[in-house]
């Protein structure tokens, strides 16, 4: 098998991903989109690593991995306060800023 | 050691990929796809988070099968474990009633998406797939050299990356600290003491505390009410969730005095709105799953209204609920 | 643990073995900005709310000034082709020092703004967590609560600023750039007034930053991918001979072009370029005014620190895979903005459509590719942050009839020039600044950038420019019609008192923009490397470790 399987594995995912973040209204799935996006280039990460021989896509993988653990918590902080306010987490009701 | 250095570094190390692993990766790889489609197109908020985990574990496996131990239990732990579970949370607290449907704002928008989409996909693929690798070196020759593939990790993380571990603590830091911002209110005035509380009572109209449900009655259970000392129902003790789901929760009590409107949650049950409960309503009301009241504010799903009932603990004693004043 | 460290370049695997070398001098600006965020928290938890906000401004303020101080000592005494910092992780060198010092500054001038304070409220929220309108938010506003955590959350921004544009590896880079962002986003949340539009901003900007930022780190992973190695120098010197040597026959190239690609995307996003822009206009209308202004200058000038890096270093010499794509990006961003901000009633909208323009101007210096474009990029970014800081801050004070929230209609801003004709006229020399006048900085900085475009043949962008120039030229003169030529209203605008901090903002945007109009030379030579002129690519950022590497 060639080892290239795993990037288009990654590739799909990411480009699911990315179409769940144009599609979906609930900023929470917006967001669980974006962390699987980046779980996608993790697994490219891995991929390569493996290809090349060398530990350091995995110790890039690991730093991602703290860096969305951070971003996970200012995001849902965000999103939460939002609500707070508006009852509602979709984003077509966030539409005060028009124009 | 000998040092880390043969003739043909990469081929010495070649690792093909078996069959087996082939295998598994075609299994796998749908299964991960799967559970992607699952995220963006799942029509309840709670099953794109299932999906989502089950995409994530899928993941941890292929970094376990991609020689990479340490990842597959962080990715479990960490990013399964603690990330996903907090978007759990968060969902459950806010998202699972917020009207979201798949429905385009933009007429055309998904078929735009979707063409852009395949495009994008059409041109990542064939880009990758005139790549043409050979066998993959593998991490472990390397982490033979390294002594083992965690220490491995270890020094490449503090020695070379020192840098980036330091900025990730100011990361962190950020995290907490704006989670603390916008979450976390502080009080202005004092928080009352329990003899200001106590005064307040006592100088009030009802300085004994309100009979609980059951109380003075021969069960004890939270569907029945207390009786007054002349042996009618105290509307006071009628517990106000479970007059809210569904009066038939009321067994016990007439039906004149049932209540037929729902109380706020949290709050003591409001003795006006109960004594203005007409007895028709309580009719119309059987099994009648709209008359479940206003809902709360906070989007109780209908199916969750059944775990305020019961205030028992396993001996059956009733625990003291805070509906009742 | 191993005695010895093989590294082999691409052909092995690195195994580091021994702590790096840390050079405590070159890295104490970071140290610096860190310690005095840590510090910061520690204040937010023990000190006592009466004494907390000067304690933080002080604090950050001086953190920021000793940076300052210790850049600009670092230029006499940096070696001239650059140091690289911690086993090649971070690059310092003459430029690198230059936008961190900008940084500083125009960091330091963005806090004077953000601490600002009229009757003892500041721009941000009383209490965050409560809800815009309730009780609760009464409760907070009379008690005169106040949100000292923005000084800490400033200072990791300027961290984060500060480590960007000095990375030499994509790691490093990414994680700056999360740095950077994060407490932004948390920022832009804050605003004290319309706090709806604030929270919905913060969202809007979170959800798209973290969407470029996926881009971004995926094209990290096919750079990696590509070359073995995420280091600047290793990836360019794996683009010279085709790739990590798993790839036969040199055919990974279609890695590179997606790496590239998926690169820019994110850096592009940051820097607000066409068609990634659509967060600027909404997030600079609802974060509060102080920090538009510190999003307007700090993350430009490190964004595009950044982008210079990353086109210059790793990418250097893959110049013909990338021009044709940011060819494109330039003349979308400068025709596409320029028209769209043409319609914009609102002040902070029209700023950040016109800080999109200005991207687009950058870019065409990006394109060039020479030592010449990078200069005037340089020139124009610090002339540009000046200038925009001063904007801001005159915007600060034009409130509604009552005093209260800031009124940023520019059809009612009628009639400003005949009552405060010193403010009009200073937020005239700052349109007229962007608009790209002579005797102003922004004429000199478009002056040098469309020179060195010209003079690297990219002669039809710098056509392009100067019309886009000419279209952005009819907005602002219309302000500055409206301002002094129409009558004033009867719902006119309340211009507040600028206390002694606004009115430092603008009096040194005002200087700013004047002197280096007035009198570029001595900057502009500094700039410009001695020992390297024409149009060669750039070869002053590249450290000096990749020479050597790259050397037969």
């Amino acid at each position: 098998m060639d080892p290239m399987n795993y990037i288009v594995l990654a590739a799909l995912l990411f480009t699911i991903g990315a179409v769940g973040v144009l599609v979906r209204r609930n900023a929470i799935i917006v967001f669980m989109c974006v962390e699987l996006m980046l779980n996608a280039c993790n697994l490219a990460f891995v991929a390569f690593a493996r290809m090349h021989g060398d530990i350091e896509g995995q110790v890039i993988a690991f730093f991602v991995m703290v860096v969305a653990a951070a971003e996970v918590v200012v995001g849902l902080a965000i999103i939460m306060q939002i609500f707070r306010t508006r009852r509602s987490a979709s984003l077509d009701d966030a539409n005060l800023l028009k124009n | 050691m000998n040092p880390f250095a043969p003739a043909s570094p990469v081929t010495a190390l070649a690792a093909p990929i078996g069959g087996g692993e082939a295998g598994v990766f075609w299994v796998l790889g749908t299964i991960v796809v799967l559970g992607a489609l699952g995220v963006v197109f799942s029509r309840k908020a709670v099953h794109s988070a299932m999906s989502m985990a089950l995409a994530m574990v899928g993941l941890a496996i292929f970094y376990g099968i991609n020689e990479a131990p340490f990842l597959m239990v962080v990715q479990i732990v960490v990013y399964t474990g603690a990330v996903l579970m907090l978007f759990l949370f968060v969902l459950m607290l806010v998202g699972v009633s917020s009207a979201d449907s798949l429905v385009e704002t933009l007429s055309g928008q998904r078929l735009m998406t979707a063409v852009v989409a395949l495009a994008f996909i059409g041109a990542l693929v064939t880009g990758i797939t005139r790549i043409s690798v050979g066998d993959p070196a593998g991490i472990a020759g390397g982490a033979a050299a390294a002594g083992g593939s965690i220490p491995w990790i270890a020094s490449e993380l503090i020695l070379r990356y020192l840098v980036a571990f330091e900025a990730t603590a100011a990361l962190l830091i950020t995290a907490v600290l704006g989670a603390m911002v916008l979450a976390h209110t502080a009080r202005t005035k004092k928080r009352r003491t329990q003899r200001e509380m106590s005064e307040d009572r006592i100088r009030g109209d009802h300085p004994t505390p309100l009979p609980g449900p059951g109380t003075y009655a021969r069960h004890n259970a939270i569907d029945m009410p207390a009786l007054l000392p002349d042996g009618s129902v105290s509307q006071l003790s009628l517990n106000p969730v479970l007059t809210a789901r569904d009066p038939e929760y009321q067994s016990q009590v007439p039906d004149e005095v049932r209540a037929g409107r729902a109380a706020l949650p949290g709050g003591g049950s409001d003795p006006t709105a109960l004594k203005e409960a007409e007895p028709t309503e309580a009719d119309e009301h059987t099994g009648d799953d709209g008359s479940r009241g206003a809902p709360p504010a906070g989007g109780e799903a209908a199916e969750g209204g059944d775990t305020g009932e019961h205030d028992e603990n396993g001996n059956g004693q009733e625990v003291e609920s805070s509906w009742t004043r | 643990m191993t005695p010895f460290e093989t590294d082999e370049g691409l052909s092995g695997p690195v195994i580091t073995s021994e702590a790096p070398v840390l050079d405590w001098w070159l890295l104490a600006p970071f140290l610096v900005v860190f310690g005095a965020g840590v510090l910061a928290v520690l204040f937010e938890a023990f000190v006592p709310a009466t004494r907390r906000r000067g304690l933080q401004i002080a604090t950050a303020s001086l953190a920021l000034l000793v940076t300052f101080v210790l850049l600009v000592l670092q230029v006499g005494t940096l070696p001239e082709e650059g140091a690289t910092l911690v086993a090649g992780v971070l690059a310092v060198d003459r430029t690198v020092l230059f936008f961190q010092g900008t940084i500083a500054v125009l960091a330091l001038i963005s806090l004077v703004l953000i601490a600002e304070r009229r009757d003892g409220r500041d721009a941000f929220a009383a209490q965050a967590a409560t809800v815009p309108g309730s009780e609760q938010e009464r409760a907070h506003i009379m008690a005169g609560s106040q949100h000292t955590e923005v000084y800490p959350l400033v200072l990791f921004a300027v961290l984060g600023m500060l480590m960007f544009p000095a990375a030499n590896d994509f790691l490093t880079m990414f994680i700056a750039l999360e740095v950077m962002s994060l407490p932004l986003y948390l920022l832009c949340g804050l605003a004290r007034r319309r706090r709806l539009f604030s929270q919905e901003a913060a969202v809007k900007y979170f959800l798209l930053g973290a969407f470029s930022s996926a881009f971004f780190l995926f094209g990290i992973a096919m750079v990696y991918g590509y070359a073995g190695s995420v280091n600047f120098a290793e990836v360019r010197a794996a683009a010279e001979t085709g790739g990590a040597p798993i790839f036969e026959d040199g055919n990974g190239e279609p890695l590179l072009l997606m790496g590239i690609g998926l690169v820019a995307i994110g850096l592009l996003f940051k820097v607000g370029a066409v068609p990634f822009h659509n967060w600027k206009p909404d997030v600079y209308q609802g974060a509060p005014t102080p920090i538009t202004a510190l999003m307007a200058s700090c993350t430009l000038v490190a964004a595009f620190g950044a982008l210079l890096r990353v086109f210059f270093v790793p990418f250097g010499g893959s110049f013909e895979l990338w021009e044709p794509m940011l060819w494109t990006v330039a003349v979308l961003t400068m025709v596409v903005a320029a028209v769209v901000a043409v319609t914009q009633r609102d002040v902070k909208r029209l700023l950040a459509y016109s800080s999109v323009v200005h991207a687009g101007f950058i870019l065409t210096a990006v394109v060039a590719a020479s030592t010449d474009g990078l200069a005037g990029a340089m020139f124009y970014l610090a002339a540009y942050g000046f200038t925009t800081l001063g904007a801001f801050a005159v915007i600060t004070l034009v409130r509604t009839r009552d005093g209260g929230q800031e009124l940023g209609d520019i059809d009612r801003w009628a009639g400003l020039g005949r009552r405060h004709p010193g403010l009009a006229g200073a937020l005239s020399l700052f349109l007229l600044a962007f608009a790209g006048i002579p005797l102003t900085s922004g004429f000199i900085g478009k002056f040098a950038v469309f020179e060195a475009a010209v003079a690297a043949g990219a002669t039809p962008l710098v056509i392009v420019g100067v019309l886009s120039s000419a279209v952005t030229a009819f907005f602002y003169v219309r302000i500055i019609v409206v301002m002094f030529f129409r009558d004033p209203e009867e719902e006119g605008p309340t211009v507040v008192p600028a206390g002694m901090l606004t009115g430092g903002v603008i009096t040194v945007g005002v200087a700013a923009t004047l002197t280096l109009g007035v009198f570029p030379g001595p900057v502009l030579d500094t700039l410009l490397p001695s020992n390297e002129a024409g149009p060669e690519p750039v070869s002053v950022m590249v450290d000096e470790a990749s020479l050597e590497r790259t050397a037969p």
